[in-house]
């Protein structure tokens, strides 16, 4: 190592180095040109690492300091007692599912009687916004002149009604001069009315052109299955829709008035459904008003940890403001402010003291409750006519017996609770690794949870990769091995101009062009069996991860080319010679050997697809929860949040230092671990095959 | 993420002679940033004030930063001054004064397709923190509802949860927009959405207001509408230049300023 350290190798080393054709040039403390140069090179690759480590140290001092703030936030969470009060609230909640699904089932059954007319209201709502939409130019002037008729008609009312309270003889100047304008008016009147009576004709017509093309009620009429005289009536129905038109088309009311009635027919016969649902809901009552009463007392415990928390920083603040201040009197204010600051820590045992005390009356009120519902969850019809409420029915006996064995770890959960019980530092970081929730600015309680994050970016990218390495690696092998060179020269640098397109480009592509695309497509009806199908959603998974995919076919097919351009020609050649046809030689000679650089490539893709953001922050659909796997492969129809996206998200808003930014800190050092182990399994992976 | 920012050059070196113009510079909140603000700037230099002005409207957490950091001379808020903010001011031997801008009303908009046009307060807390899940237990057709949000950095979101969502927090399967814009775009592209936005953004084509407990979103019912807040400007007391202690003075009191403020769909605060 010492020969490359120039200071300590003077001259003897130089002149190796130099040879014969180094020129004699100036010297500055024994160093040449070629030295500087040198010490130049090596200063700036060493000033890049030291910055790297710079940066790493930042991140990780920031990163890591998350766990203690975080425990100190999960232990004010036990002390105050909000985690005794979120026993109570799962409980809740489990119920508000239950009541949920047999809510909305009691309305599927009620609305299946009258679903044909709501249907068509449906259909005629949709088909009316169209056509207003398409005609809003004829329209809104139509809507002018009929605004200005209206003002002249009103107008010429009020000086007509002024003229006949007016007494001849002595208002004589005013009379002419409102009979004046009474002419002026009822001229502009004259001049408007033909215009409107123009403008009516003109606008029906290009309603009924707009009608007549619309692929939307095309579809709709075709899926309604109306007769001749209802789509009559209901393209008159439309038609009639002029801006001054007052009500409901007659056609549209009575398709109300049958729906209503059906509704009300419906409603009779499912009166003791209702009843049930009512009963249900009232069942709850009890325990959602002690969930109310007792996290009042939790908030108030809240507070004044807060308050704790915070006081030595506001009493310094109020110091460091005393001394900036000039002005005596207000220095002594700020003093005295800042002295009756309590450091005193509040006594949680007392402030607790109401959510012990409530632990007998919520074990009656739940166990009350629990046979109330499990009675009354029996009581739901066994069967029922639609589809959509059978299943709900489903759900909410599912949901019953979660509720039941929610209701039973809640009451054990809450004898053995105690404000006081340490709250362990592995705790809290398992809080934030496997924690299903992250809400934040919340008014109740801040959880950071990985977990929902973890799962939307890891779905993403796997829909990308599956997408992305088969388009990708059969690209590689066609330019690589079977295409002709004139191809080749198309198709390589095509692929690889990808790569420069902006991804905020891409994002909007994804909301505006493959959202919309992708959300009519799974509307086709006989598309109805592929899983996630009709999507109800423009944002979701299956979208980001498509946009994903395209962005990561070149990092993939430039790296699979190079694995396939590294196998010995000999290979093929020994092949060739044997007898092997083109194809046989490239699918069980090239491919097999070129296998672990394709998987390098894979994997580098994946490094590629977990890191980009802006895609995924436009295209995702941004919601923080774990997605729903009950649906299976339909899952990828569901909006998700990213890793990524919520650094991007969140990270302008927080407080620094505050334990938010931590947390997303946090969240990127995940993500650089990661792309760290990505790329060293990748390496791993060509070096391991390689040598073999 | 979507950050309007409206800059207002100054002609400064008009003529030759070098005539420094006073510049009043205003961040904060996308709620005021995005018209108001810009249009009062307008109308006040309209009128023959010898201003210019320099907006940023990236979020109302952004009004208190700046003016903290000595780079703002007026921060806009959707939003109330948080405990901790002020804090910091005290910490710097700062006072902070607060300003009504206007009144604004948070519209919950649906599909203008939707057979719901009315919600009671309750639904929409219920629909909001996701008790609610079927637009069947509302009166609509029966299909799942999909909920649009403001993120978190938007004061919107903050003061949303406050009036309309009884402080409880909104449920996991709400979607976070980055904007007014983009709620209004996915609730007019999905039948089964339902967003908020502010007042001025409710006319856009394809979403609808709801009537909530009954009352229309219109600037009259401010007072019985039950998702109403107020917007402000703060400033640091002493600090505040005389150019915008003038402009703020003209954006808050007089009748003009009222009808910019009106014509933007917001309420005037005087």
């Amino acid at each position: 190592m010492s020969q490359s350290d120039p200071s300590s190798t003077p001259s003897a080393d130089s002149k190796i180095r130099g040879g014969q054709f180094r020129k004699k040039g100036f010297t500055v403390f024994g160093l040449d040109l070629q030295d500087f140069i040198r010490f130049f090179f090596s200063g700036n690759a060493s000033l890049a690492i030291v910055i790297l480590v710079l940066i790493c140290v930042f991140l990780a001092r920031e990163a890591l300091l998350f766990f203690p703030d975080h425990h100190q936030g999960l232990k004010a969470y036990r002390k105050s007692g909000q985690e005794f009060v979120d026993f109570v609230g799962d409980e809740v909640n489990d119920f508000t599912i239950l009541y949920s699904n047999a809510n909305v089932a009691y309305y599927a059954e009620l609305n299946q009687t009258s679903l044909e007319q709501d249907n068509l209201l449906a259909a005629y709502r949709a088909v009316q916004s169209l056509v207003k939409n398409e005609t809003s130019r004829v329209r809104d002037r139509l809507e002018d002149h009929l605004d200005d008729l209206e003002d002249v008609v009103d107008d010429l009312e009020e000086a007509e009604e002024d003229l006949a309270k007016l007494d001849p003889a002595v208002d004589g100047e005013k009379i002419a001069e409102l009979k004046k304008e009474i002419s002026e008016l009822n001229a502009e009147k004259q001049q408007l009315e033909p215009v409107i009576a123009e403008l009516r004709p003109e606008l029906r017509k290009a309603s009924e052109t707009i009608l007549n093309n619309s692929l939307t009620w095309k579809f709709d009429d075709a899926s309604l299955k109306l007769s001749e005289e209802q789509r009559e009536k209901f393209r008159e129905a439309v038609l009639r829709d002029e801006p001054d038109a007052q009500g409901d088309h007659p056609y549209v009311a009575e398709l109300k008035k049958i729906s209503a009635g059906k509704k009300a027919a419906a409603a009779e016969q499912l009166v003791d459904f209702k009843a049930t649902v009512t009963a249900l809901r009232d069942a709850a009552k009890p325990l959602k008003s002690l969930h109310s009463k007792l996290k009042r007392v939790a908030s108030e415990a809240k507070r004044e940890s807060e308050k704790f928390d915070t006081a030595p920083g506001r009493r310094a603040a109020l110091l460091e403001g005393a001394a900036k201040t000039s002005d005596p009197e207000e220095k002594a204010r700020k003093i005295k402010m800042a002295e009756a600051v309590m450091i005193k820590e509040p006594d949680f045992a007392t402030l607790t003291q109401p959510l012990y005390a409530a632990i007998p009356e919520h074990k009656a009120i739940a166990e009350k409750m629990r046979t109330e519902v499990a009675a009354l969850v029996k009581q739901l019809p066994e069967k029922a006519s639609t589809q959509g409420a059978r299943e709900r029915l489903k759900h909410a006996r599912k949901a019953e017996r979660t509720f039941d064995s929610t209701v039973s770890a809640s009451l054990k959960k809450m004898d053995k609770w105690n404000h006081d019980k340490r709250y362990s530092v592995i705790g809290s970081v398992t809080a934030f690794i496997f924690g299903k929730d992250w809400v934040t600015n919340s008014s109740w309680h801040d959880f950071y949870g990985l977990l929902p994050l973890f799962t939307g970016s890891l779905m993403i990218s796997i829909i990308a990769l599956v997408v992305a390495v088969p388009f990708a690696v059969s690209a590689a092998i066609y330019v690589n091995q079977l295409a002709p060179v004139h191809e080749q020269n198309l198709v390589k640098p095509a692929i690889e101009f990808i790569e420069a397109i902006p991804s905020v480009v891409l994002g909007f592509f994804g909301i505006f062009v493959l959202g919309t695309m992708l959300r009519n497509v799974s509307q086709v009806e006989w598309l109805s069996w592929v899983p996630g199908f009709p999507m109800s959603e423009r944002l979701t998974i299956l979208n980001a991860g498509l946009l994903l995919a395209f962005m990561a076919v070149p990092t993939i097919f430039t790296l699979a080319e190079d694995a396939l351009n590294n196998v010995p020609g000999a290979f093929s050649e020994n092949s060739l010679a044997l007898g092997a046809s083109k194809l046989q030689t490239v699918l069980q000679v090239v491919f097999p050997t070129a296998m672990s650089g394709i998987i390098a490539a894979a994997l580098l893709g994946f490094g590629r697809i977990i890191g980009e953001t802006m895609v995924v922050l436009l295209v995702a659909g941004n919601k923080i929860k774990i997605p729903d796997f009950s649906e299976g492969l339909g899952v990828i129809a569901q909006p998700a949040h990213t890793m990524t996206g919520i650094i991007a998200q969140e990270l302008g808003e927080v407080d620094n230092g505050s334990l938010h930014w931590r947390a997303l800190f946090m969240v990127g050092m995940v993500l650089f671990f990661i792309s760290l182990a990505v790329n060293y399994g990748a390496q791993k992976i060509l070096i391991r095959f390689q040598k073999v | 993420m979507k950050q309007s920012i409206a800059l207002f050059a100054a002609a400064a070196l008009a003529t030759g002679s070098v005539l420094a113009e006073d510049k009043i510079v205003i961040k904060g909140s996308d709620t005021l940033g995005a018209k108001m603000v810009p249009q009062l700037a307008e109308a006040y230099k309209a009128a023959g004030n010898e201003v210019s002005f320099e907006i940023a409207a990236e979020g109302s957490s952004t009004a208190f930063t700046n003016l903290l950091a000595g780079t703002g001379d007026i921060g806009m808020s959707s939003r109330n001054i948080k405990d901790s903010e002020v804090e910091k001011f005290t910490a710097d031997g700062m006072e902070i004064k607060d300003w009504t801008a206007a009144y604004d009303m948070i519209g919950v908009i649906v599909n203008e397709n939707s057979g719901v046009s009315t919600l009671t307060l309750e639904q929409v807390e219920g629909i909001f923190t996701g008790d609610i899940t079927d637009w069947s237990e509302v009166g609509g057709q029966a299909g799942p509802i999909s909920v649009y949000t403001r993120n978190t950095s938007s004061g919107t979101y903050k003061s949303f949860q406050e009036l309309g969502m009884n402080k409880r927090d909104y449920g996991s399967d709400t979607q976070k927009m980055a904007g007014n814009e983009q709620i209004a775009e996915e609730v007019a592209k999905n039948a089964n959405g339902i967003g908020y936005v502010g007042l001025a953004y409710t006319d856009k084509e394809g979403i609808k207001p709801v009537l909530v407990d009954g009352v229309e979103l219109k600037p009259k019912n401010a007072e019985e509408y039950p998702i109403a807040r107020s917007l402000h400007y703060y400033t640091i007391v002493g600090k505040i230049s005389p150019a915008a202690e003038k402009f703020l003075t003209w954006a808050t009191t007089t009748k003009e300023a009222g009808e910019v403020v009106d014509r933007v769909g917001f309420i005037p605060a005087n």
